[in-house]
């Protein structure tokens, strides 16, 4: 169960996500975005005989391997990381359609691997910088039925402003909320105990789960969620 | 019932097109097959490759349906891949003793199945 994959999730998310849910993860750089990811489907995997596809559009795999490791995150021989560097060495972006492409990796995976049960994709903001943007609320549209087609479980990680204004995302990215089952965001309070990296559901589809903001911190076993910020 | 030269020139390109179908079908199918053929020959990057099966074959594999099955088949060690002397660009994949083995193996059983399929139509 996801829910139990990392020390103090079952503090926040009292049911487990439903398989195939879509789920976006959002927050300011360095708020432990791709870390939460990969540790929940790393743990995950270890766990169950099943397989998943990380997809970095940020990162080499092996930057994304060293960021991992220095949170304490170890490599899963089940969990596959597949990064476009390759790929955008050797064709010029406009003879890629990275959202057309990303759906074919992931059904090469998924023909490879008939228990591909985990989906994440870093990041959504990266996607977009090098797709052509016309009709894009179509095609990102289709990407999610492609990824509930699938029948994954999809983490998509999202770039966005520390705050929210009077609780709207920014209308640049209502779309992605809107379709998305679950939103989780990640950010950073500063309090009188300093700073400190919290964990918060904002929306979580066919699952009980607290509303509060919780403290997130990185120990020597991985990332560990506490209680309450406030 | 009369057949002009027209209604056999259609016919005669209907059956191109739909032979052209089953042949796009079976190689992109079967793609790891044909990737690793070419990879007997020389060493090429996903680029090279891509064009070489168009070139060859007339079939676009499409670089989502390559790289992936390129990283698949070198994290199972039948591929070593490395960038060019002086060229960070391309990563050049080339098969190693096992995976000149198994590409061996592969597109001999995959020429034996392809003709008793053959053989099982023309019954």
């Amino acid at each position: 169960m996801l829910k139990n994959t990392i020390s103090g999730l079952d503090k926040i998310l009292f049911d487990d996500i439903p398989k195939g849910s879509v789920i976006l993860v959002t927050g300011a750089e360095g708020t432990l975005k791709s870390g939460l990811v990969f540790s929940m489907m790393a743990n995950y995997i270890s766990a169950n005989d099943e397989h998943g596809l990380y997809v970095t559009l940020e990162q080499n795999i092996e930057s994304h391997l060293r960021n991992m490791n220095s949170l304490g995150i170890r490599e899963e021989r089940g969990l596959h990381i597949f990064d476009y560097r390759d790929m955008r060495l050797e064709w010029m972006d406009s003879e890629l359609d990275l959202i057309k492409t990303t759906e074919e990796v992931i059904d090469s995976y998924k023909e490879k691997y008939d228990n591909l049960t985990l989906f994440a994709l870093d990041s959504l903001n990266a996607l977009y910088s090098i797709s052509d943007q016309e009709n894009m609320r179509s095609k990102i549209y289709n990407f999610f039925s492609h990824l509930r087609d699938e029948e994954l479980t999809s983490f998509l990680i999202m770039e966005s402003a520390q705050s929210r204004i009077s609780g709207q995302f920014s209308s640049s990215h209502q779309v992605e909320h809107f379709l998305a089952d679950g939103t989780i965001e990640l950010g950073m309070i500063e309090g009188s105990g300093g700073v400190k990296r919290y964990i918060q559901i904002l929306k979580m589809r066919a699952t009980k789960h607290a509303m509060e903001k919780h403290q997130i911190i990185i120990s020597d076993k991985g990332l560990n969620i506490l209680g309450p910020i406030y | 019932m009369n057949t002009s030269i027209q209604d056999i020139a259609d016919l005669s390109e209907f059956q191109e097109d739909n032979c052209k179908k089953f042949v796009d079908r079976i190689i992109k199918t079967n793609r790891e097959v044909f990737m690793m053929s070419s990879l007997i020959e020389k060493q090429m990057c996903g680029y090279d490759l891509i064009k070489e099966i168009f070139s060859k074959c007339d079939v676009f594999l499409s670089q989502g349906t390559v790289y992936p099955v390129l990283y698949t088949l070198e994290g199972e060690g039948l591929l070593h891949a490395e960038y060019s002397k002086g060229d960070m660009r391309s990563k050049n994949y080339s098969l190693t003793l096992k995976g000149r083995k198994i590409a061996e193996k592969d597109i001999d059983d995959f020429s034996r199945a392809l003709e008793q399929v053959s053989l099982l139509l023309k019954r």
